[in-house]
């Protein structure tokens, strides 16, 4: 049975293979070479659905973006509605939060210093660092190290950010609180400005540790962009640099992170779009208070971690409240990505291009 | 005996540089062997570079050409599992000293590569940055010593209107000139070309071969090329590699009339290579 499935299989591939000499053939033959004309132009057709068919996928695909973004905006705005109109522009810059009160008094400036305050102390910390570990990733690592280094990045990245919450939660903040903070606090003690930046007491939950947190959660995202972009500077330059004399440091100042920037930015905007976002580790680490205090080891809020607390008890202008808090959030990553755009394009002109 | 003297006519033709007299010696390489891992890449080389000479190496691909050059200022420092061994003297200076200061040496010997490589900056910071590393000086005594290298690279007169540009927006002939400025404004004594001319067009080429001719004048320079019209015009010396041994190294006139080895005598007049 199974040499006579073979033998079929044998005849079936003769075929073929006939088949093909019987096309080769007609092709020499003059007959059909008048005929070749019409019937590349019917091939060519059949290709041309093909080529309709996945211009318009692609075209969809493309469009489902634009529309997919238009609805959340609009559902945004009518869920934010309400409060947009109870209480009008003075929402951004009033630090009230009270819900329950009567008349509901809600405003976001807190939410809104805590995002900024902690997405800016991340990136503070996250960029040096994260750049450091590229430039030794790429430029100065021995080979047996790399490896190991960078899996761990990437393990980092892939860390939910639930675990970096309870971990930022039971041990950061502890150790934080038991140790950093107090010295802070005592160096800084009377120290204008400064001392009241790292002002006492320490707490478990505060808006420094929430930053801390978010700078390891966004530090994958810098070191594996930069390392990949670092990657693409052509070697024969650096050794051009390398050549007239310079050192390791100046050879990645001049001509790695300038050859590379648009890159690098890139990378650090993905990154600080993460940090203005972030939720869950924020939510469990940063104390949930609306209150601005100007100490970063007090406890504070954000956006999203505000509308990941409360939401699911709200109602009414509550929920409103908390919808334009998000539309508010969107604004912001907005506006911070078109700045960084724009910082971006005057560095071109700078380098001359 | 018919190729032999179908080499001889073509170097013939050439404007042939009047042979110079031995000059004493700037580079020393002795015994020198090399390896990338456990790849032989360079057996026993002994030769001398003749100051303010040029001397060419010519040989086929792979025979080992840019990997000498690249000893002669350290740059296969910078890759792992590649080794040296013998002895290599810039003037009293042991090169392949593994204290030696790299910066130091890669001032002493500057090297300009087969590929323009200007940096991601404006013409004039290509030339102060390399300045700027080793001397602190005014503004305006930095402004002569870029016009001076920029005269020296034979492009002050194409860029003088346009110092604050990219150096990337220049043509891929003076994008080459602006690196050999940038060698020269550092005033090393040694200059390596890596192939200068092979991604240029002829008219640059002709302009690179009568800058490296005047260069010859104050630097020591060693120059790899492809080309061995261009060995025979802009060369004193030429040195025939193949495969990783210094086959002939001679007057130029000589190797490319009336060289001692078959080899030689094969690849100029276009037998392999």
């Amino acid at each position: 049975m199974r040499w006579l499935r073979g033998a079929k299989l044998t005849t079936s591939v003769n075929k073929l293979v006939q088949g093909i000499g019987v096309a080769d053939m007609a092709v020499q033959s003059d007959v059909v070479d008048d005929a070749g004309p019409y019937d590349r132009a019917r091939a060519l057709s059949a290709f041309k659905l093909g080529d309709v068919t996945f211009y318009w996928i692609t075209r969809l695909s493309a469009i489902s973006v634009l529309l997919i973004l238009g609805g959340i905006i609009i559902s945004l705005i009518i869920g934010a509605f309400p409060a947009m109109k109870e209480f009008g522009i003075s929402f951004l810059w009033t630090q009230r939060w009270a819900p329950s009160a009567d008349p509901p008094v809600l405003g976001a400036l807190g939410p809104i210093y805590g995002t900024l305050v902690t997405s800016f102390i991340a990136m503070l910390i996250a960029i040096p660092v994260g750049l450091g570990i590229a430039i030794f990733l790429t430029e100065l690592c021995p080979q047996w190290l790399r490896r190991p280094i960078g899996m761990a990045i990437e393990l980092l990245a892939g860390i939910p950010s639930i675990i970096y919450g309870m971990w930022g939660f039971f041990v950061l903040g502890p150790f934080l609180a038991n140790s950093f903070q107090p010295f802070m606090i005592k160096v800084f003690d009377g120290v204008p400005v400064l001392g009241s930046i790292f002002a006492g007491p320490p707490s478990y939950l505060s808006l420094f540790n929430a930053a801390l947190i978010l700078a390891i959660m966004v530090l994958p995202f810098i070191t594996s962009i930069s390392v990949d972009v670092f990657k693409t500077v052509p070697p024969v330059l650096k050794e051009a640099a390398y050549g007239v004399g310079c050192t390791t440091w100046e050879v990645v100042r001049s001509v790695v992170i300038p050859y590379t920037r648009v890159g690098v930015i890139g990378g650090i905007m993905l990154a600080l779009g993460r940090a203005l976002g972030e939720t869950m580790a924020v939510t469990f680490i940063i104390g949930n208070s609306f209150r601005i205090s100007g100490s970063i080891f007090a406890p504070g809020t954000t956006i999203s971690a505000a509308i990941a607390s409360e939401f699911a008890e709200s109602d009414g202008l509550h929920q409103s409240g908390l919808i334009l808090l998000g539309l508010l959030l969107f604004v912001l990553t907005f506006f911070v990505l078109a700045a960084a755009r724009l910082m971006l394009m005057r560095l071109e002109k700078k380098a001359g291009n | 005996m018919s190729d032999l003297s179908v080499s001889m006519s073509a170097a013939g033709g050439l404007p042939q540089a009047p042979v110079l007299p031995e000059a004493p010696a700037k580079v020393t390489v002795r015994n020198l062997n090399f390896y990338y891992g456990e790849h032989h890449a360079l057996k026993n080389i002994n030769l001398a570079l003749g100051t303010n000479r040029v001397t060419a190496f010519i040989g086929p691909s792979g025979c080992g050409k840019s990997t000498l050059l690249r000893i002669f200022n350290r740059m296969y420092d910078l890759y792992p599992g590649q080794r040296v061994t013998g002895q290599l003297m810039l003037d009293q200076t042991n090169i392949l000293d593994p204290k030696l200061d790299l910066n130091l040496l890669r001032a002493r010997v500057g090297m300009v590569f087969q590929k323009p490589t200007p940096f991601p900056m404006t013409i004039y910071e290509n030339i102060a940055f390399g300045i700027r590393l080793y001397e602190k000086i005014s503004k305006s005594e930095m402004d002569d010593r870029v016009e001076k290298a920029l005269r020296g690279g034979a492009l002050w007169n194409e860029v003088k209107d346009k110092l604050n540009a990219s150096g990337l927006s220049l043509s891929g002939g003076q994008q080459q000139r602006l690196c050999i400025a940038r060698t020269v404004a550092v005033r090393p004594e040694v200059i390596l070309f890596d192939e200068p001319c092979s991604a240029l067009d002829p008219i640059s080429t002709a302009k690179v071969e009568e800058l490296i001719q005047e260069l010859s004048e104050n630097y020591t320079i060693a120059i790899v090329t492809h080309n061995m019209q261009q060995a025979a015009r802009v060369s004193d010396k030429t040195a025939f590699m193949y495969l990783g041994e210094l086959i002939e190294f001679d007057d130029t006139s000589k190797i490319f009339t009336s060289p001692t080895d078959r080899r030689t005598q094969d690849y100029i007049t276009g037998r392999f290579g």
